[in-house]
């Protein structure tokens, strides 16, 4: 029976792991160097008061392998199409499960065999390439370390192969209820991507109770005319939401108050009045006319004081809810166990489904 | 011959469509949603960049990967099995010894399904374009969206599909005829944004003063030490292949410079484990000044005219290889497939 399994799918898993065996030679050349690179660059860049050249040099290198992160998303849900839906679907379609199941193994067995091997190369492959991708990544992580921003917490170290396998099962899955190779195949991409979707915007920001900071808001005159400063609780953490609130605790504008990106769009009446989005009026003013140069550098300072008086007056606060860094162990592991207790719960039902409910 | 090929692409076709029409009225009724949030920005002058970046951030993100991966699967699920599907089944002993020659046969199949994905995908496109038009108005960087507005979806898909009726018909079965339209449709893709795009129209350059009311320029502590960035001026909609600064009076070094220049407000930046507050305004003030003083900005981009010019060279360019794959698979079919 396992070397059944193996005979049907000794191509595919040889095209699979010669692939990978050619991005890890790809790899292990240009990794070392760029490590090497790291080190005597960027390392001691604040030395050499350089940073901001040596960094935006070094992000510019292997553009092309950088890219492999978004193969990392990829990967998943081609091994779900084309390892798991075919699966059953196959021997279903192709009616080859007639002399399949008839055999002295029972076809319980059959599939569990089946299942487990394929299922095993399907997460051998994705742990192997994210194994790689995390690696050779890590000098350019250090730079942008935003770890828990999904572009890299869904790409790199455990969750890759949980994702792969939930794929899989769902394709075996979808295989088993449709008993068509290629309609199973597209119902497994839609679905998916809609469940990592799902998972991504409503259930992963609440895997542990998000943390709150409350500041007060502030106004700054910068290049350009006057803004917001956003304050993040720290430059690594996932900020999940950002409101504005009033001195009544109530939200007067989601995500960096008044204007996106924390810009503010101020309105300045010729008498000086000052008026902000939400059409609250500032106990302050400004001199009349100061509106018309709001660009200029000589008003935008003065501007900039009058909007901190204004928002300090106001009692005007943002609440930032975030998810701190630290946490970056504990979620891979959460969203890993997420995916494979849903992958489980799949075989399950399929291999009920195989015993109970085909002919 | 059509209409067995409706016959055969119906239930398909019945799904896709049923679902853009859904998409249609749910992303109208959105759309309009944004629009009117647009107008009221407009009205106050209050517009900015970042206006719509928090505005149904998710849905933006869904239509953005939903334009990305449409063109592949219809080579995957349309263009893959044309052929191959009947090759593998044995279907095409009886498809290709009635009245109806195989040329015709496949001509016929080719431009019904071939029209059927352009369709899905310009509509998807116009869709999408549509909603995201007053984002796009505020942001000014279309060219950041290149890839998923306009025409290039629509040469995307002609392509994709054609890519996946050859490999279908080279490799004569359906699942590896799949995979390999993937990856050669992800590397084709991959390797023209990469070697070719840049390239289709000469870039222009320009050297230009530095000005606060057109750049970004910023102070930031990061984990490796204190960063003054003097960014891409914002030309608006162009393509910046490249910004550095040039001295104006033979200022060797523009990082030693800045860091000099700069010093007052380097030190007045907190450590990488400090609370970042805003910058020093008087501090900043100078810096800027001197920097604005000893250095021009030399830029190398394609401005925003040329967006329109590039769409059409890049969606042609896929057309003609799709043409050319076309040529192939008529080819084979008529001399190769016994």
């Amino acid at each position: 029976m396992i070397w059944l399994a193996w005979r049907q799918y000794r191509t595919q898993l040889l095209v699979v792991f010669g692939v990978l065996g050619a991005i890890a030679v790809a790899l292990a050349v240009t990794g070392p160097h760029l490590l090497h690179l790291y080190d005597t660059t960027v390392a001691n860049c604040a030395k050499l008061h350089d940073c901001n050249s040596v960094q935006s040099a070094f992000v510019k290198k292997d553009t092309l392998l950088q890219d492999l992160g978004v193969a990392m998303l990829v990967v998943p849900a081609l091994i779900g199409m084309f390892l798991g839906a075919p699966l059953v679907a196959r021997e279903l379609e192709t009616g080859s499960y007639k002399l399949a199941w008839t055999q002295s193994v029972s076809r319980t067995r059959w599939f569990v065999i089946k299942l487990v091997l394929v299922g095993l190369a399907a997460i051998i492959i994705a742990g192997l390439l994210s194994l790689m991708v995390t690696w050779w990544s890590s000098p350019f992580d250090r730079i942008a370390s935003n770890t828990m921003s999904p572009s890299h917490f869904d790409r790199r170290d455990l969750v890759p192969m949980g994702y792969a396998a939930f794929a899989y099962a769902l394709g075996v899955t979808a295989g088993t209820l449709i008993r068509r190779t290629l309609p199973a195949m597209a119902v497994t991409l839609v679905a998916f991507i809609l469940a990592r979707f799902g998972e991504l915007f409503w259930l992963r920001p609440n895997f542990r109770t998000p943390l709150k900071l409350e500041l007060p808001l502030q106004g700054v005159s910068g290049p350009g005319g006057i803004g917001i400063f956003l304050q993040g609780p720290g430059p690594n953490d996932w900020i999940i939401s950002e409101e504005t609130i009033n001195r009544a605790g109530q939200d007067i504008g989601a995500n960096g108050g008044f204007g996106g990106n924390g810009n503010i769009g101020i309105n300045v009446a010729n008498n000086g009045n000052l008026t902000l989005p939400n059409g609250q009026l500032c106990p302050n003013k400004v001199a009349p006319g100061l509106g018309q140069g709001i660009r200029s550098n000589a008003s935008s300072s003065s501007m900039g004081r009058a909007l901190q008086e204004c928002l300090h007056k106001l009692d005007i606060r943002q609440v930032t809810t975030y998810q701190p860094t630290s946490r970056y162990w504990p979620f891979q592991i959460d969203e890993t166990v997420f995916f494979v207790v849903l992958a489980l719960l799949l075989c399950g039902f399929s291999a009920w489904w195989i015993r109970h409910r085909l002919a | 011959m059509t209409w067995l090929t409706w016959r055969q692409f119906r239930v398909q076709a019945a799904v896709v469509g049923g679902v853009v029409v859904l998409l249609a009225i749910f992303l109208l009724v959105s759309g309009l949603h944004v629009l009117d949030l647009y107008h009221s920005c407009q009205a106050a002058g209050t517009c900015v960049s970042g206006q719509f970046n928090h505005t149904d951030r998710r849905l933006q993100v869904m239509l953005e990967v939903l334009l990305e991966v449409t063109p592949a699967l219809i080579g995957i699920f349309w263009g893959a099995p044309l052929v191959a599907r009947e090759l593998e089944s044995g279907t095409f002993r009886l498809g290709w010894t009635q009245s109806v020659t195989r040329r015709r046969w496949l001509a016929v199949k080719l431009g019904v399904v071939g029209l059927a994905s352009v369709a899905v995908c310009g509509l998807l496109s116009l869709m999408v374009t549509w909603w995201f038009s007053p984002i796009d108005a505020v942001k000014q960087q279309i060219f950041s969206d290149f890839d998923v507005r306009g025409f290039t979806p629509l040469g995307y898909a002609v392509f994709a599909f054609t890519l996946g009726v050859t490999a279908g018909t080279l490799i004569r079965r359906t699942v590896p005829a799949m995979a390999t339209t993937l990856v050669a449709f992800v590397t084709t893709r991959l390797a023209v944004v990469t070697w070719i795009r840049p390239h289709l129209l000469p870039a222009k350059h320009t050297v230009q003063a530095i000005t606060l009311s057109n750049q970004d320029f910023g102070v930031s502590a990061s984990s490796t030490g204190p960063i003054v960035s003097v960014g891409a001026p914002s030309i608006p909609n162009a393509w910046v292949y490249s910004a550095t600064l040039v001295a104006k009076h033979g200022h060797a070094s523009s990082t030693a410079f800045i860091h000099k220049a700069c010093a007052a407000l380097i030190k007045s930046l907190p450590g990488p484990n400090g609370v970042p507050g805003p910058p020093n305004q008087t501090a900043f003030q100078s810096c800027f000044n001197r920097i604005a003083a000893n250095f021009n900005q030399a830029v190398t981009y394609q401005p925003a005219s040329r967006y329109w010019p590039l769409q059409g060279m890049e969606t042609a360019l896929f057309v003609v290889l799709a043409l050319l794959l076309a040529g192939v698979t008529f080819w084979w079919v008529r001399h190769r497939v016994s």
